[in-house]
C-alpha cells in the first residue's frame, strides 16, 4: 500500500516487513485515513517475524495523537506477543513540538524497540 | 460600521488573517495552506510558526464541530490570527448553548492553573481513557490548545446570543 502525501495527510508505505510515515496529519476525515492502515498493519503483524516501523512527522493535530495511540498499541500488542518490532521516531533538531511528541508516546512503549531520532 | 474603517480596525489590532462564517472541514482545507504560508511568512521560526498553526486548527476544528449555530457541512464562527511585537494570537468565537456553559468553564479554568507537566499528564490520562462523552474528536482539543500557548483566555458573551470567545497568545 502507497499513499501519496496531501496538504493533511502523510505519505504512508506499508509493505511486509515496513511501514514508512511522512509529513503532516491531520486529516479531514480521521476515520477513514486511518482504518485501511491500522487493519492493514495488523494483517502485516500477524504473519511476520520483525517489523520495522519509521516515523518522520511535521505536524499532526489533537484528533490524529489518537490515532497515533492506537497505532502504537498496535505495535506494543505484536512485541507483546514475541515479534521483534523496531519503530523509530524522526524529528528535526529544531523542531521541539515533535520531539516532545516523541517522548510522549515512548513512555508507552515496553516491549518494543523504540529510538527517538534526530535528524 | 463603515467598511474602511473595518479594514483599519483589523490592521490597527494586528489581525492578518480572518475568516468569519461557515467553517467546515473543506473550507478549513482551502485555507489551512495559505494560513501556513502567512504565518511562515511573518516569523521564520518553525517551532513557533507549526505551534500557532496548531492551534489555529484545533480552534477552527472547535467552531466546525461544537459551534452552535450550524449548517449541514459545519458550524457558523470567527477565527482570526494577530500578529504584534509580543507574538501571535489565535482567536475563535461562535455561538454556544448555554447549558455547556458551566461544564467548559470549568474545564477551562482546570487547564488555566495546570504547568506543563500537569497539562502533559492530562494529555495523556485523556488519551488513555479516550474522548469524553459528546466529544466528536478525540477530547484533546482544550488541552492541546493550552499546551501550544503561552497563555489563553476565554469568556462567554451574551450579545445577545452566548458567544464563546477563546484568545490563545504564542509568544517565542
Amino acid at each position: 500500500m502507497h499513499l501519496e502525501s496531501t496538504n493533511r495527510t502523510p505519505e504512508v508505505s506499508i509493505s511486509d516487513s515496513a511501514l514508512e510515515l511522512k509529513g503532516e496529519c491531520y486529516p479531514e476525515d480521521i476515520t477513514a485515513f486511518s482504518e485501511p492502515i491500522l487493519e492493514l498493519l495488523a494483517e502485516k503483524l500477524e504473519v511476520c517475524e520483525s517489523y520495522s516501523v519509521g516515523l518522520e512527522l511535521r505536524y499532526f493535530n489533537s484528533s490524529s495523537a489518537k490515532f497515533f495511540f492506537d497505532f502504537f498499541e498496535v505495535l506494543e500488542d505484536a512485541a507483546a506477543d514475541g515479534k521483534s518490532i523496531s519503530i523509530e521516531w524522526r524529528y528535526r533538531s529544531t523542531d521541539n513540538s515533535m520531539k516532545e511528541a516523541g517522548e510522549d508516546f515512548e513512555e508507552d512503549m515496553e516491549e518494543a524497540n523504540y529510538q527517538l531520532v534526530e535528524i | 460600521m463603515d467598511s474602511h474603517d473595518f479594514h483599519k480596525l483589523l490592521l490597527s489590532r494586528g489581525t492578518f488573517f480572518c475568516y468569519s462564517g461557515l467553517l467546515s472541514e473543506e473550507v478549513l482545507s482551502a485555507i489551512s495552506g495559505i494560513v501556513r504560508e502567512q504565518v511562515t511568512d511573518i516569523d521564520n521560526n518553525e517551532d513557533l510558526t507549526t505551534r500557532v498553526f496548531g492551534i489555529f486548527v484545533e480552534q477552527a476544528q472547535n467552531i466546525i464541530r461544537y459551534s452552535e449555530e450550524r449548517l449541514a457541512q459545519g458550524g457558523i464562527g470567527t477565527v482570526a490570527i494577530g500578529h504584534s511585537n509580543d507574538g501571535f494570537i489565535v482567536e475563535a468565537i461562535n455561538p454556544m448553548n448555554a447549558e455547556n456553559v458551566e461544564r467548559l468553564k470549568k474545564n477551562l479554568k482546570d487547564l488555566q492553573q495546570m504547568d506543563s507537566k500537569d497539562l502533559r499528564k492530562a494529555y495523556k490520562q485523556r488519551l488513555r481513557e479516550g474522548p469524553p462523552e459528546g466529544s466528536k474528536g478525540a477530547g484533546l482539543g482544550f488541552i492541546e490548545i493550552a499546551r501550544k500557548s503561552s497563555k489563553f483566555e476565554f469568556d462567554f458573551v451574551e450579545n445577545p446570543d452566548r458567544l464563546f470567545v477563546l484568545k490563545a497568545w504564542i509568544v517565542p
